[in-house]
């Protein structure tokens, strides 16, 4: 089948609820740094945006407009230690296998394979949508991440919006 | 703005008009439901192929903003879900 138009959708969505047009980021360029090593020596963390939290930290709020919240994930918590608050997709598989948004058991196992070098010590999860400060993102929050990234010293980040 | 602290990231993406208006540095692409990114729950061989084809962008995507369609289908067609978050505020 044919790729979901989702921005004409949403467009359409908000035109019908009388809301104001709603103001995408439009990128016409985009910056890219090479890999350092080979996979095989690299280490990978994950980025969820699904609202996935673990079952000891407090739930998203689905219903929070500009939280600039991103949980550390443990890279050792068991797959069936999280809870997933967001009203904004369908998460009903994710809830019974996390792997299907965030795969981080097939994460451990191409690193045991050595297909990959390692696992970060912690993945994150945060950026929910509903955020209309970009200003905050760009100048704080993914800064903020990109410094604890380094620090434990992530060759490669997989990203997951949902 | 991790890119440019000099970490490479690939983005595994189910909404492509979505992320070629915002263009991240390297996305693959799967027709699959949001929710459903890397396919069906417990199928560890579809989780492993998709996770698999992120990580080998990292190395094979040379320019920036490019993305791969990923070949695979999902069993029925789908709708998009919009989730009762719309029907409360947007």
């Amino acid at each position: 089948m044919e790729p979901i138009a989702y921005v004409a959708r949403l467009n359409e969505f908000y035109r019908s609820q009388g809301f104001p047009p709603y103001k995408w980021t439009i990128n016409d360029s985009a910056p890219l740094t090479p890999m350092r090593r080979p996979l095989s020596e690299c280490r990978i963390a994950l980025l969820t945006s699904g609202g996935v939290s673990r079952k000891d930290a407090a739930p998203f709020n689905p219903q929070a407009r500009n939280d600039l919240r991103v949980d550390p994930i443990a890279n050792d918590t068991a797959a069936d230690f999280f809870t997933i608050h967001d009203d904004y997709y369908n998460h009903a598989d994710a809830e019974r296998d996390i792997n299907c948004i965030f795969p981080l058991e097939r994460l451990r196992e191409l690193a045991a394979e050595g297909v990959i070098g390692s696992v970060a010590p912690h993945h994150y999860s945060g950026f929910m949508g509903r955020t209309y400060i970009r200003t905050a993102v760009m100048n704080e929050a993914a800064p903020a991440l990109a410094r604890k990234l380094r620090d434990e010293s992530v060759d490669a980040f997989v990203l997951v919006p949902a | 703005m991790v890119e440019a602290s000099g970490i490479p990231t690939v983005v595994v993406s189910t909404g492509r008009d979505l992320s070629a208006q915002v263009l991240p540095p390297r996305t693959v692409f799967v027709n699959f439901p949001m929710g459903n990114s890397f396919g069906q729950p417990f199928d560890a061989h579809q989780q492993r192929t998709i996770l698999l084809d992120a990580l080998r962008a990292l190395e094979s995507i040379k320019r920036g903003g490019e993305m791969i369609d990923l070949p695979y289908e999902w069993p029925e067609p789908f709708a998009m879900n919009l989730g009762s978050g719309y029907s409360k505020s947007a």
